[in-house]
Formats: C-alpha cells, sequence, structure tokens
C-alpha cells in the first residue's frame, strides 16, 4: 500500500487541478452577457451554431458617432466593429490582427471603429481617441489610429502626449493649427461620447470587444487563427 | 529530510494553484481585456505570456505539478524523484528569473500572481539547496 500511495495522492490532485480548471473556465462567462437585445429576428429563435463558440445574440443598440470610421464596402458580408482604447495592450495586439484579416478577406469584410477609451483606467486614452477623432474631421482618421495603435508603448509611459500626437498629426499631413483646436472641440467630445454611448447599450464593457455582424465575438476568439476560423465559419453560413 | 519533502510538496501545491489561477484568467480573459473597474493585465496580455500558442501559465502549472509529484514520491522513498527534484526546480528558478527581467525591463509592469509564482520557485530553490547539502 505504502508504495502505491504516493501515485494516489498525485493522482488526485491532477485530477482535483484538471477538474477545477475545467469547471472554472466553463463557468465564468468569457463576455460580459450582453442586456436586452432590442429586436429578434421575426420570432424564430437563431439556431445556426458555428461550431467554433456558442453563438451570442445579436445586438443593436443605440447609433454611435456619425458618420462613422468604416472601411471596406457597405454590403461586405462581414461587418465588423470594434470597440477599441488606443492605450489598451490588447488592443494593441488585435491591430496587426484585424489589419491581416482585413489584407486576407479583402472586400469581405467592412471593418468600423467605435471610441471606447477607458479613462480612470488609461491616462491617455481620451487624448489619443480625441487625436485620432480630431484627425477623423480631416479625413485622416485611420491613419492616425494606425500610427497610435502602432506607437503605443512609445506614449503611453509619457507624461505628456500632446506634443506626440502632434507629431503623429504633421507626419500625416494635417493642418496641425486647426488639429489643434478640434481636438479640445466639441465636436470630437461628442463623437467620442456618441460612440461610448452605443457601447454602453451593447454591453461594452472592456476592451477590445469586437462585433462580427452584430453578434460579440468572445476575447478567446481574437487570436488570428481562432478570430480567421470565426470569420470563415460566418461567411460560410452566409454571413447572415 | 522528509520533512524538506513536504515543504517542497506543499509549496509546489500553492504553486500549482497559482499557476491555475493564471491559466484561468488568461484563457478567459476575466483580466487580459482592458476595463473600466478593473484595468488590464499588461503582463497577462503581452506576448510574452504564450509560448509556442501555449499560455505560460499552463506550462507553470505542468511544471508545478511536476515539482509535487517528485515531492510526494521522495517523500515515500522514492530516491530518483528526489535527484529528478533539482534540475527541475533549477530551470524553474531560471525561467522565473528570466519572467522578472521581463516585467521590470522589458513589459515595464509586475503581475502580482506572476511575482508570487517566482517568490514560490525562489523557496523551492532553498528547500532543495538544503536538502542537497544534507544528502552530503
Amino acid at each position: 500500500m505504502k508504495r502505491i500511495l504516493p501515485f494516489i495522492i498525485i493522482l488526485v490532485v491532477l485530477g482535483a487541478a484538471l477538474g477545477s480548471a475545467w469547471y472554472l473556465t466553463r463557468s465564468i462567462p468569457a463576455s460580459p452577457t450582453l442586456v436586452t437585445p432590442v429586436a429578434q429576428s421575426s420570432g424564430s429563435p437563431v439556431s445556426q451554431n458555428t461550431p467554433a463558440q456558442p453563438q451570442q445574440p445579436v445586438v443593436y443598440g443605440v447609433p454611435g458617432a456619425e458618420p462613422a470610421h468604416v472601411l471596406g464596402p457597405t454590403n461586405a458580408p462581414i461587418r465588423i466593429e470594434e470597440f477599441g482604447d488606443f492605450e489598451c495592450p490588447p488592443c494593441g495586439i488585435f491591430h496587426p490582427i484585424l489589419d491581416q484579416m482585413h489584407t486576407e478577406f479583402g472586400d469581405k469584410l467592412q471593418i468600423t471603429f467605435r471610441e471606447f477609451p477607458l479613462v480612470p483606467t488609461h491616462q491617455h486614452a481620451l487624448a489619443a481617441a480625441s487625436a485620432a477623432e480630431a484627425a477623423g474631421l480631416q479625413g485622416k482618421f485611420w491613419e492616425m489610429h494606425d500610427l497610435l495603435y502602432e506607437h503605443q508603448n512609445e506614449w503611453k509611459k509619457e507624461f505628456d502626449v500632446r506634443p506626440i500626437f502632434e507629431g503623429y498629426a504633421k507626419q500625416i499631413g494635417l493642418d496641425v493649427t486647426r488639429y489643434r483646436s478640434d481636438m479640445n472641440g466639441e465636436l470630437v467630445a461628442q463623437r467620442i461620447f456618441q460612440d461610448g454611448k452605443r457601447g454602453h447599450s451593447l454591453g461594452v464593457k472592456g476592451t477590445p470587444t469586437v462585433f462580427m455582424n452584430g453578434r460579440e465575438v468572445p476575447f478567446e476568439n481574437l487570436p488570428a487563427e481562432k478570430f480567421r476560423v470565426v470569420i470563415q465559419n460566418e461567411l460560410r453560413s452566409g454571413g447572415k | 529530510m522528509k520533512k524538506l519533502y513536504a515543504v517542497a510538496a506543499l509549496l509546489s501545491l500553492v504553486g500549482l494553484a497559482d499557476a491555475l489561477y493564471l491559466t484561468i484568467e488568461h484563457v478567459t480573459g476575466q483580466s487580459v481585456r482592458c476595463t473600466i473597474i478593473s484595468g488590464c493585465s499588461e503582463v497577462l496580455s503581452s506576448p510574452y505570456a504564450v509560448v509556442a500558442g501555449i499560455p505560460l501559465a499552463v506550462i507553470g502549472a505542468a511544471a508545478y505539478f511536476t515539482v509535487f509529484s517528485l515531492a510526494i514520491l521522495a517523500l515515500f522513498g522514492y530516491r530518483i524523484a528526489g535527484t529528478l527534484l533539482t534540475p527541475v526546480v533549477i530551470a524553474m528558478f531560471v525561467v522565473s528569473l528570466w519572467l522578472i527581467y521581463l516585467q521590470a525591463f522589458v513589459i515595464r509592469e509586475f503581475c502580482q500572481y506572476c511575482l508570487l509564482s517566482a517568490a514560490i520557485t525562489v523557496a523551492l530553490s532553498v528547500v532543495v539547496l538544503i536538502s542537497q547539502r544534507k544528502k552530503r
């Protein structure tokens, strides 16, 4: 018995470890449950489960800032909406992934970016969102969006980010005087507020939160190899 | 000697629980995603948290489980397990040093539970060192 006892103890611990890991990863919802879908698809329950994930409900929410920042054709079968914060590290990691998907799937994708700066969490998130929106008023939102994400590590630890963002504004050819006044202008503030309102109405609590054709893509499906499968599945199911 | 193996087993159990917690955080994205209330773990969401597609926390859990198994076997008189314990713990010590370096100088953020894991590994190393001395 004494020879076998250690193996029994080891097996019990292994079982307890695997069991608790299995139980906890199942019981904690990966993404916040979305509040009241505003409209249901004409009474019939959504039943087409994709193999990769349990289907999330379609959510509509209130409109965000208009016009939204959109890449790709409006009739694309896959509509992706990202709620992002330029200072958030996982958003910075997701940026090249989304870029890569855009290259791979081309016109099948339509990408919308929504501002969701986490103000008490990130000291420069609001300034970064304002910089992107101010660039947007001069038609260069995506250029600023890319620079902010790509250089996230260079500015997020700085005390004063304004001169850095002004440098980006110059780099992408903005009228810097106008950019500076727009940064603090009401239009930019309103756009960020409207996007935030839309986020709240969709139950967004963190960043990045990504919706595909109105359904939230669980956070753990955002790495490139998983996200690609999610997009492929959605394309196969007809993008509905 | 037996006491030392018991201490090593207990320490590795704490390490296992810690690594499991980090795994669950990592897999479910609980603190990996940034939120208004809690902020995000810059360490867990960094590219360094994954090696060849496997979350480091999972590798850590496997390492602590290995140490636990070896310590229990050694406690029940399997000599070979006690001998194997030393290289495993040394490897974990080196990896922990590297991870502390990454947190301090590359990511420039610390994650509490990652530090706890490093502390447990340091404690395990001390226990193993003492057991080596006693053997001589």
